[in-house]
């Protein structure tokens, strides 16, 4: 059964200039031990997705339309007192630039008890620092660097002290925004081989947000490619990767440099994505799109099955497979 | 290297420490090796790519080129002068010859100029040109990074651009001058992936047009294969591996290069993910030595030669140096010879 479902999600942003409208008629579903990642460039409402099903928006933010069905309950349904028993218990996040989401004045294991205290407070003391000691191994943080201060860590520590404070409390699921974006290669790798471990070991989901595709290839078994607010491509990775129908999921894998293959000359993407508050009324890819037709402009796109792990939202896609 | 070709820039045996700051009750403050005995050669024309992570010390040598620092030891040469004592009005000519785009286009540019403005100061900085020449001159250099129209931009300001549009102003304001090296620090690493595509080919472009010589600064070895004529790999102050791009990333010969190379995610191709497995998990625990400086991370280091002697860089090939022991075995370059 599908852990995480989202059904016609719309949310957007009161602004000064108008209604911006940051995600548009987003549906996806997330089986229990799966994992799901979300690209796109920044601007697309990745980041916004993700908040929304924490719902953590800010004070101008709305989600206007749709259904979050996290166990087969409606968390848009949910008082703010029991959204708040499943943050962290239920659903845990790793925040994009996580290693300042650490209080510099708290020592890291103090951060990582009290969460295990808020959300379990039949723990005694030692349970709690047991759970931390048992979750820095498992992170490959030192013990004896439990006591320190955020400050006296790397970036790479501060992100796996993040993550294990994400699991502190067994969560079943985990989005994580862009953890690895600000470290290095390196350390980025052994952090995404720790979030494998950690899907094969505790069965976690996890919703992985990135604009880096290699990463997002690395670790995902489903992959949702975002455009201007809406899912354009979604399906399993094999096929999104190896197959690409989406004119901009073809650009967007055209314009990534590789260390093999042949050295064929980067296609970037003419043109810059389209304003939010008043996008346009057809495709929203239309305007930089190379295989755009007039009708593009003036119909919003349906989706296409491909296969049914495998579906794409254009226009110009509909007609070549189609018939 | 030695191709006969000119050599536009050169760094020779560079060294740059910085010293941290002292806590407030005695104790001296630390020493940080950012920069040690650097030798490179850039030839003109060419796009030369330093790549190492965070705190290799990528960033201080281009800020040393640009002389926005002075080099503890060592000299840098433009030509074949030395750069490193200029005064006055010689070190201002310098400036119009060797310009910098920096790593975070949010930051280096004026919020309160606009864009004309920004593009257009360098040139009233050096006197250069009348009214209207500055202003074709700064057409020009827009119409080149792809804003165009130029007169939709001229007049806005830097918070009403994107990035990756940011970015191309902070690379016309580096070009109008028409410099002959240009040091790119990161100039992509803050923008997605489809504008950095563009960013890469306008200096392509620029290269082929105006035969400007580039140190590309980067931690992304596929950009720098993709930009990059050669390729140096720097660690924690060291050059460990020296040569032309595709070599060096098909063929890499020292285990810190192979670890970089191991640890990028791949997507493209299916196989054995991991080819070289050179990194040990838990790093040693070594008081500090004399000895190689990846020495605490490598598999393949010997304890005892690689913890007392450091490697000098050898070469392998014709231009394909590295600095490991236990790299194919080779002659030593000249420059590296200091063990």
């Amino acid at each position: 059964m599908a852990l995480l479902v989202a059904e016609n999600l719309s949310v957007g942003y009161q602004t000064q200039n108008g209604y911006l409208r940051a995600v548009e008629g987003v549906s996806f579903s997330l089986d229990a031990g799966k994992s799901l990642g979300f690209v796109g460039e920044s601007g697309c409402g990745k980041t916004t997705l993700g908040m929304a099903v924490m719902r953590l928006m800010p004070s101008n933010g709305l989600i206007r339309e749709g259904r979050i069905l996290f166990d087969g309950e409606d968390l848009l349904k949910k008082t703010d007192e029991e959204m708040r028993q499943i943050r962290w218990q239920e659903i845990a996040m790793i925040f994009q630039a996580a290693m300042n989401a650490l209080n510099p004045v708290h020592r890291v294991i103090d951060q990582i008890t009290e969460a295990i205290h808020t959300h379990t407070p039949s723990h005694n003391k030692d349970e709690a620092y047991e759970q931390v000691r048992a979750l820095f191994k498992f992170v490959g943080l030192p013990e004896d660097r439990m006591r320190d201060y955020p400050h006296q860590y790397s970036g790479g520590m501060k992100q796996r002290a993040i993550i294990a404070m994400a699991l502190a409390c067994k969560p079943k699921l985990i989005i994580a925004d862009e953890p690895t974006t600000a470290l290095d290669v390196i350390v980025q790798d052994q952090i995404l081989e720790e979030t494998k471990s950690l899907q094969r070991e505790f069965g976690v989901s996890i919703i992985y947000i990135s604009h880096d595709i290699s990463v997002v290839a690395d670790i995902c078994h489903d992959i949702g490619v975002m455009y201007a607010g809406q899912l354009v491509e979604y399906g399993a990775r094999e096929e999104v990767f190896d197959n690409p129908v989406h004119p901009y999921t073809k650009a967007l894998l055209s314009s990534y440099p590789t260390l093999t293959g042949e050295k064929s000359k980067l296609m970037p993407i003419p043109g810059e994505a389209p304003n939010l508050i008043n996008p346009p009324f057809g495709c929203r890819f239309s305007d930089r799109c190379t295989e755009a037709r007039v009708s593009c402009r003036s119909n919003p796109p349906m989706w296409l099955e491909i296969t049914p792990t495998h579906k794409v939202l254009c226009h110009q896609c509909r007609k070549h497979c189609g018939e | 290297m030695d191709h006969g070709e000119e050599t536009i820039l050169e760094l020779d045996r560079i060294v740059k420490k910085y010293r941290t700051k002292a806590f407030l009750f005695g104790a001296h403050g630390q020493e940080v090796i950012a920069l040690n005995e650097i030798s490179i050669k850039i030839t003109r024309g060419e796009i030369f790519g330093l790549v190492g992570e965070s705190g290799s010390g990528k960033t201080t040598a281009g800020r040393l080129i640009v002389r926005l620092e002075q080099p503890g030891e060592g000299k840098i040469y433009l030509d074949g002068h030395d750069i490193t004592s200029l005064k006055g009005k010689a070190s201002k000519a310098y400036s119009r010859r060797v310009q910098m785009i920096f790593q975070d286009p949010y930051q280096s540019l004026n919020p309160q100029l606009s864009i004309f403005d920004t593009i257009s100061e360098p040139l009233i900085i050096h006197k250069i040109g009348n009214t209207k020449a500055k202003e074709d001159v700064v057409w020009q250099a827009m119409k080149s990074v792809g804003l165009s129209p130029p007169h939709d931009f001229a007049h806005r300001y830097p918070h009403q651009l994107s990035g990756g549009q940011r970015q191309r102003v902070a690379i016309a304001r580096a070009m109008v001058l028409n410099p002959e090296f240009v040091v790119a620090d990161e100039p992509t690493s803050m923008l997605d992936a489809s504008m950095s595509a563009q960013i890469f080919n306008i200096l392509l472009e620029m290269r082929k047009k105006l035969n400007v010589s580039f140190l590309f600064i980067t931690h992304s070895l596929a950009a720098a294969r993709y930009l990059c004529d050669r390729i140096a790999v720097i660690y924690r102050g060291n050059v460990v591996e020296m040569g032309p791009g595709d070599e060096v990333i098909e063929n890499p010969k020292h285990p810190y290069t192979q670890a970089l190379i191991d640890a990028l995610p791949k997507f493209r191709y299916s196989g054995d993910k991991k080819r070289y497995q050179t990194l040990i998990r838990a790093e040693r625990r070594v008081p500090e030595h004399a000895g190689c400086p990846f020495f605490s991370r490598c598999k393949r280091a010997d304890p005892i030669k690689c913890s007392r002697e450091k490697p000098p860089l050898m070469r392998l090939g014709d231009s394909h140096s590295v600095a490991c022991f236990f790299a194919e075995p080779g002659i030593k370059t000249s420059s590296g010879d200091n063990a």
